[in-house]
């Protein structure tokens, strides 16, 4: 517990915003994604966050000793989902994954949406990573009471 | 156990400073969790607690949520303001902390030497 925590509390933070910014730039690729391997144009991704056993008593039980991993507080990734949008057809009768009458498929995302996205997390990162170098600092600060004298 | 009543007064507080500026590190790192609400810690019942040299053991947790602030559609009422601002407050707080342990050493060192 105690200064430790909080890097490793901003840490799991700026995992998690990476892997956010990883789905939406996978979702920015796919944009024109007409084929995939399930077949059917590409599914755009979306990340769901939950943060790991935040009550007061938990964290109380773990300052005492118990037995936790990660900190209580700490952010996690727990699913990327499908988003369920129906996909938008385009009329396109030259291309091979058009159907009978001639539509083709294309993923429901919106490039401004995952722009919006993608700095948003973008800023989360920057913010977690700044509260690394307070708690690096107040580290340092701790440790310079040794070079009294 | 501290060698003077002022380093233990002052090693309680740097005690709950770091648990606040955890409290704010936590805050941070939930800025996108849905339904994640904004903890701080209540300073004097915590330092109510790490100055009472009883022994007892203490579950009454001294995090407390944070009212008053707008909550977002998805339930979650971090505000990144707030939460910068106190992270540079307690930062202070806590450098004022190891200023004045140094200093009170320092004055211990003056009584052996003189």
């Amino acid at each position: 517990m105690g200064i430790f925590d909080m890097m490793s509390i901003s840490a799991s933070a700026l995992s998690a915003e990476r892997q956010r910014a990883e789905v939406t730039s996978a979702n920015l690729a796919n944009a024109e994604t007409t084929h995939t391997d399930q077949g059917g144009p590409y599914v755009r991704k979306e990340v769901v966050f939950s943060t790991n056993n935040a009550s007061p008593f938990q964290s109380v039980f773990n300052r005492l000793g118990g037995a936790g991993s990660a900190p209580a507080g700490s952010v996690r990734l727990t699913d990327v989902i499908d988003d369920q949008s129906p996909a938008v057809r385009r009329y396109e009768p030259g291309n091979p994954d058009a159907d009978k009458d001639g539509y083709v498929a294309y993923p429901a995302i919106n490039p401004i949406t995952e722009m919006v996205d993608l700095m948003s997390a973008t800023r989360a990162y920057q913010l977690n990573a700044t509260a690394i170098s307070s708690a690096k600092q107040m580290i340092t600060e701790s440790i310079d009471i040794l070079k009294t004298t | 156990m501290a060698t003077t009543p002022l380093l233990q007064a002052l090693q309680g507080y740097l005690q709950v400073t770091a648990d606040r500026q955890q409290l704010v590190t936590t805050n941070m790192a939930n800025v996108d969790t849905p339904g994640y609400h904004t903890q701080d810690v209540n300073f004097q019942t915590a330092m109510q607690q790490v100055m009472d040299q009883s022994g007892n053991m203490k579950l009454q947790p001294a995090s407390v949520e944070v009212d008053n602030l707008p909550e977002r559609p998805d339930g979650n009422n971090v505000n990144i303001d707030r939460e910068s601002m106190m992270m540079s407050e307690t930062q202070l707080q806590y450098q004022m902390g190891v200023q004045l342990i140094k200093e009170e050493f320092h004055e211990l060192l003056t009584a052996i030497k003189d």
